[in-house]
């Protein structure tokens, strides 16, 4: 075989395979350069899931007669002034997408100039391009991709069923939205609206496209560090998901799915989730074009920062201050969990409501419960049940805390407090677990640390890649009392160990430590393996469950939790409190 | 099988042999003693592959025979029967089940087939020598506290047991290690034992050696080879595997240059280290020693709790030092004194630093210092 350049066809195929991998690609090119183009209102509309239809209409500035002949062109951009690459700013540069789709379908793009006063229309199919002929539409383009794939078959056939393509075009959309809330966006799906999101604000679009739950149940994070900007919003980690599909990254306005900052999210929720929970988080990190290479990727799904230290620390630190302010806060969705739980039980088991209706007979009703919030403003409504009378004094203080005044005990391990709006159940185990962990994990990073050089050093046979990587974190590893170095090209050796580890085994915790430093760029196991360690000990110094309180014990607990950051987890991502609002509790009596 | 034996002979052998066996086995077999009459004895065998004990009771055997029952099992009802009965075990026609009575009791016990007992004991042992019980009892003891448990490194976690030649004198040497602290134990070697191969004992034996070294006065045989140790008292017969591995060149750990003396109760020592030390977190446990001229003070800062500080009087020769320790590992090692005077060789508060028995030229410790 000789050697022979390949036809322009076939480029184009070729670089549509890397590109256009199935129909929400196509969607996701068009709608960048919508967004590129300046609209203001973007309209999709899709059949099939795509296969016969991709239709992208907008009212951004629009084409002339030439820009559309040169713009099928590979290659071709108006997006890319500056030809070093350094400088980035639009979405879109690479000039690949419009002959890569052409190149696999019968392409019709029509567009009006603005200032122009006609519009003109050019059309592509399997590569061929027609001539560019007069059309009818106001400023503008419309972009209408038909029969995709049909020029590659052996695509067609790896493609979902219809209905899946469809929900990966919504996702698409969903996602470039986040990011663009100045601009409306529709999604129309074989004749059914999918999505229609209004021009909005930032916070707005975030709760029209994560839902009202996700805005509920989050913390505003804002954090600048020289140039570089974090902003968005954070899921409070009782509000975490079994997947990451609830985490949106974007940077200047891209998202992307970069496994840097996915482990950045991950090791800053580290303390507060259980392996295998993941936090929702819609953050948006803008920074300087310049500092960002979004050029390593064919979709740029991934992009590479100058200082990628440096963005992991300012993500870490970001969301781990924001989630500080939200210090003790849970979940709200633990507390209508709860009385959604009420509820469902009642129709189910009927003997169980008649025996309850028995109980509420008997019982005399409890006025502070039954009467409106106004009661317990004027003091009468507090129920009777903290032991001691001069109590009462101080207890009006603590009703105006967020966690309330603590009334009672019950089960030995639950703590009843009353607030100015609701009630709040203290899990009294899982709550002191956490102060006293925060306040060991405090000391640790107060104090120096203290390691215990190792007799019989520890040599770990590793492949040379690992060794040069755990050699060059070598200085930071010795900051958290882990000291080592290379031995030989294909070991390491253990010098030294922290002391509050000194008993573990050394060689799987550097292995593992290797094996991150390669996935996130990042050695956490080493911090979390001494923060388990930490958290072992919190479990056994804790207030224990079966144990009673006193009342001022119980008050002094709830004090705590509000000025104590992260108090609202235990050490295993499970809420310490609920909240049950007094709306919630006369819904459950049908008061409402 | 048919045999009548006195409940407190079989007791002792049982439990010599059942603490062998393992709680959880896949293979149930193992679970099981076997149990061999003939000839006026009871041959009471438990193994968990690694390791295998064999005790002879003498006992009224009328008619020979072999079984396996379940050990823990047979262990709890011997245990709890009224001291001073006699046992009439009795297989029956019916060879799964085992019979016992004695008074008024009577037990069934499930039993498998001896022919299927795993058969640990072949094999041939190059050296064989004789050592008094005390001897061993004293390497064992003076060096098991150090042993590692760490799994990746496996072949500390046993004692080293080997024979050098120190000034034409030839010693019989155990060793262990767990990479922060090393003890060391020696003997003059016995008869037969020169040109041995240096073998790793397993944590597991050493225990189980210990505890049956407990009350034995007399000598020990002791049979070895490369892959095996077997160690005989009287009626009952150890043999274990051994750990297959290199122990590390362990003399290089041990510091010749360490020229700073210092001589210290013992006891006083040990009493100040644990006063101190209660102040310290579980998680540290480091204590400083500031040592100058005739005094040492020991000092434990714990910024949850607070500090503690304590003076002795020693003998020091060196120039006023710095040196942080774990408390525990102080402690294990004081623990191993038997007389007055402790001496410790510094060097520099970052190196290892030799501790002994002023008066013990038999035993040396090596501990590395904390860095706090």
């Amino acid at each position: 075989m000789r050697i022979r350049r390949l036809s322009e066809g076939t480029v184009n195929r070729i670089a549509a395979g890397e590109v256009i991998e199935r129909p929400a690609s196509v969607v996701k090119e068009l709608v960048e350069n919508a967004v590129d183009a300046g609209a203001k209102s973007i309209d999709v509309t899709v059949l099939a899931g795509g296969r016969s239809l991709i239709q992208v209409v907008d009212d951004g500035h629009g084409m002339t007669a030439d820009d559309l002949r040169i713009a099928v062109e590979r290659h071709a951009t108006s997006k890319l002034t500056d030809d070093d690459l350094v400088r980035i700013d639009t979405l879109g540069f690479r000039g690949e997408a419009l002959p890569s789709i052409g190149a696999i379908s019968r392409l019709t793009i029509t567009s009006r100039w603005q200032g122009d006063d006609e519009a003109h229309e050019i059309r592509i199919e399997g590569g061929r391009q027609s001539h560019v002929r007069p059309a009818a539409r106001v400023t503008g383009t419309s972009i209408d991709v038909r029969d995709l794939f049909h020029a590659v078959p052996a695509r067609l056939k790896f493609l979902k069923s219809e209905r899946a393509e469809m929900i990966e075009v919504a996702s698409i959309m969903r996602r470039l939205s986040m990011a663009y809330p100045a601009i409306a966006f529709t999604l129309t799906g074989d004749g059914r609206r999918i999505l229609d999101l209004p021009i909005n604000s930032a916070q707005g679009r975030l709760a029209d496209v994560m839902g009202k739950e996700f805005m509920d149940n989050a913390v505003p994070v804002d954090h600048r560090r020289d140039t570089i900007r974090l902003e968005g919003h954070a899921g409070l980690p009782t509000f975490s998901r079994g997947q990451t599909n609830m985490q949106f990254v974007f940077v200047n306005g891209r998202p992307v799915r970069d496994k840097q900052l996915t482990g950045a999210i991950r090791g800053a929720y580290a303390d507060f989730l259980m392996r295998g929970r993941h936090p929702a988080a819609a953050l948006f990190l803008t920074c300087p074009p310049d500092g960002v290479d979004v050029n390593v990727h064919p979709t740029k799904a991934e992009v590479r920062f100058r200082n990628a230290q440096h963005v992991r620390g300012l993500v870490v630190s970001g969301l781990r201050a924001a989630l500080a302010v939200a210090g003790h806060r849970a979940s709200s969705t633990v507390g209508r969990d709860t009385v959604d739980a009420f509820r469902r039980h009642r129709p189910m088991r009927p003997v169980f409501a008649e025996r309850a209706a028995g109980y509420a007979m008997q019982a005399p009703t409890p006025s502070g419960f039954a009467e409106p919030a106004a009661e317990f403003a004027g003091g009468d409504g507090i129920s009777a049940d903290v032991q001691t009378t001069d109590e009462t004094a101080t207890t009006e203080d603590h009703f105006d805390k967020p966690l309330g005044a603590a009334r009672t005990q019950f089960h030995e391990n639950y703590i009843l407090a009353q607030t100015r709006d609701g009630i709040v159940i203290v899990d009294q185990h899982a709550a002191h677990e956490r102060l006293v962990y925060e306040r060991m994990k405090e000391a640790r990073a107060r104090d120096s640390i203290a390691t215990q050089p190792l007799l019989v050093p520890e040599v770990i046979e590793l492949d040379p890649v690992s060794v040069e990587r755990l050699a060059a974190a070598a200085e930071d590893l010795a900051t958290s009392g882990l000291v080592l170095e290379a031995f030989g090209p294909a070991s390491i050796v253990v010098r030294e160990v922290p002391a509050l580890i000194a008993g573990i085994e050394i060689a799987d915790l550097v292995k593992n430590l290797a094996d991150e430093l390669e996935s996130v760029g990042q050695a956490t196991s080493l911090d979390e393996r001494m923060d388990h360690v930490l958290a072992t000990m919190a479990c056994y110094g804790s207030v224990r469950s079966g144990r009673r309180l006193k009342p001022d014990e119980m008050n002094q607990l709830l004090r705590d939790m509000e000025a104590t950051p992260h108090s609202g987890q235990c050490n295993h991502g499970r809420p310490t409190y609920v909240e049950l609002k007094l709306s919630d509790i006369e819904r459950l009596f049908g008061r409402k | 099988m048919r045999v009548t034996i006195e409940r407190a002979a079989l007791l002792k052998a049982l439990n010599h042999v059942q603490s062998v066996v393992e709680r959880r086995n896949t293979i149930p077999i193992l679970s099981n003693v076997l149990l061999q009459a003939s000839a006026g004895a009871i041959k009471l065998t438990a193994t968990d592959l690694d390791l295998e004990i064999i005790e002879s009771v003498p006992a009224d055997v009328a008619q020979d025979g072999a079984t396996t029952v379940p050990a823990h099992m047979m262990y709890d009802i011997v245990r709890k029967l009224p001291d001073g009965s006699q046992l009439e075990i009795e297989q029956g026609p019916d060879e799964g089940r085992l019979a016992i009575f004695t008074g008024r009791s009577r037990f069934s016990l499930q039993a498998l087939p001896p022919e299927d007992f795993p058969d640990l004991a072949s094999g041939d042992l190059s050296h064989q020598f004789v050592m008094p019980a005390a001897q061993l009892k004293l390497l064992i003891d003076r060096t098991r506290f150090a042993i590692s448990t760490e799994e990746t490194r496996y072949y500390l976690n046993g004692i080293y047991l080997h024979d050098v030649t120190s000034d034409d004198e030839k010693i019989l040497r155990a060793v262990a290690t767990d990479g922060h602290r090393l003890a060391q134990a020696q003997l003059p070697c016995p008869d037969g034992a020169a040109g041995m191969p240096g073998i790793i004992v397993p944590r597991k034996t050493v225990l189980e050696l210990i505890k049956l070294l407990e009350d034995v006065e007399e000598d020990v045989e002791v049979g070895l080879s490369a892959s095996k140790i077997r160690f005989t008292l009287s009626q009952l017969v150890l043999t274990s595997k051994l750990i297959d591995g290199t122990f590390p060149d362990y003399e290089r750990v041990i510091p010749q240059g360490n020229d700073k003396n210092m001589q210290v109760d013992t006891r006083l020592f040990a009493q100040a280290v644990d006063r101190v030390s209660t102040i310290s977190s579980e998680k540290g446990r480091a204590v400083k020693l500031n040592i100058s001229g005739e005094r040492m003070v020991l000092s434990v800062n714990n910024p949850d709790s607070g500090s503690a500080e304590e003076e002795i009087s020693v003998s020091f020769d060196g120039e006023p030092i710095d040196i942080g320790f774990n408390s525990r590992y102080l402690l294990d090692i004081a623990g191993q004194f038997k007389n007055d005077e402790a001496t410790f060789l510094l060097a520099d508060p970052g190196s290892p630093t030799i501790i002994r028995d002023a008066e013990d030229s038999s035993t040396l410790y090596v501990l590395m210092p904390m860095r706090v």
